[in-house]
């Protein structure tokens, strides 16, 4: 496989966890998620495909998602993590992080 | 950076080939959710940028940032349609997600391509069963000079062939109707699971 495409797949399997995590100190809109995203990774590639990947997040009740009005000239959606999305959140980070400590156990073991 | 009726116009352009897009897809009130979050996000997005006298150029980073209207359609597609018939296996988003696939890559084409097929012929088993009763002379196995030809309903009979079988036909076909209609259903949910995992769609 081309390191483009397993960077790729990697990418894709991350942004969930990442789009969570954006949101975990606090409700954030599509934009603010998308510019934290970007200032931290580079996992953001087209920033439109970032909205329905939102949309699937709060469908199966991990984010919470309202309109507010005011704030700007226009109305902007925040989301923010429910419940169910704080316990999931907190699955992943335990597994992303022993995932990584094992591959980096690997790596450590073949250099 | 504040538009001109040039730059407006762009943007509601954009806008328009999305929500058509979306139109293929998305329920209405889910597509226009959709298009409002997209349009608050180039409005924040057309704010916050420096003002230029080349609008046009500014504009169309912009929206070569965001995507492609036909590409974001379909991330929308892919999660949404997907996403609800893995879930739900009700027909209908069943068969949303089985055009996504075929319209988005080759492989989801002829993948497409053999569900369709799978659901046509259980469902020709089950309007041979539904016909039997009332048509049972042209309702049954087909025979030109004593070779099988084909199973199924002929208006009118053509000269020299004949048609065999009786009422057990109904049950028969009935059986292999729905056997292939559940066998297909199933085998599409499981693809669909698959395709979903692999999320297909370029993001």
């Amino acid at each position: 496989m081309p390191l483009d495409n397993w960077l790729e797949q990697l990418r894709r399997g991350s942004l969930d966890l990442a789009i969570l995590l954006s949101v975990s100190t606090g409700p954030r809109y599509g934009l603010a998620i998308i510019q934290h995203l970007e200032a931290f990774t580079d996992l953001v590639v087209t920033e439109g495909t970032i909205y329905p990947i939102l949309g699937r997040l709060t469908r199966e009740g991990l984010l919470e998602a309202k309109w507010v009005e005011g704030e700007a000239p226009h109305a902007r959606k925040y989301y923010r993590l429910t419940h169910l999305g704080t316990k999931r959140l907190a699955d992943m980070k335990a597994e992303w992080r022993a995932f990584s400590e094992k591959i980096g156990r690997l790596i450590h073991d073949s250099e | 950076m504040t538009l001109s009726d040039t730059g407006e116009s762009r943007v509601n352009g954009y806008l328009f080939v999305l929500e058509r897009s979306l139109g293929t897809f998305l329920p209405k009130d889910v597509r226009a959710d959709a298009v409002r979050e997209i349009e608050s996000h180039l409005r924040d997005r057309i704010a916050a940028a420096t003002p230029t006298p080349d609008e046009r150029r500014a504009l169309e980073k912009i929206l070569d940032e965001l995507g492609p209207p036909l590409r974001v359609a379909q991330a929308y597609s892919a999660e949404r349609t997907i996403d609800e018939a893995v879930t739900t296996g009700r027909m209908v988003p069943m068969l949303r997600a089985i055009w996504h696939i075929a319209l988005t890559t080759i492989g989801g084409f002829f993948t497409a391509l053999g569900l369709f097929i799978g659901y046509t012929v259980g469902a020709a088993f089950l309007i041979v069963a539904a016909l039997k009763p009332i048509f049972p002379n042209n309702v049954g196995f087909w025979f030109v000079n004593g070779i099988p030809t084909s199973i199924g309903v002929q208006f009118p009979v053509p000269p020299g062939t004949e048609m065999r079988g009786g009422y057990w036909v109904i049950p028969v076909a009935l059986v292999c109707g729905l056997g292939i209609l559940v066998g297909t259903h199933r085998g599409a949910r499981r693809l669909l699971a698959r395709w979903r995992t692999r999320r297909e769609v370029a993001l």
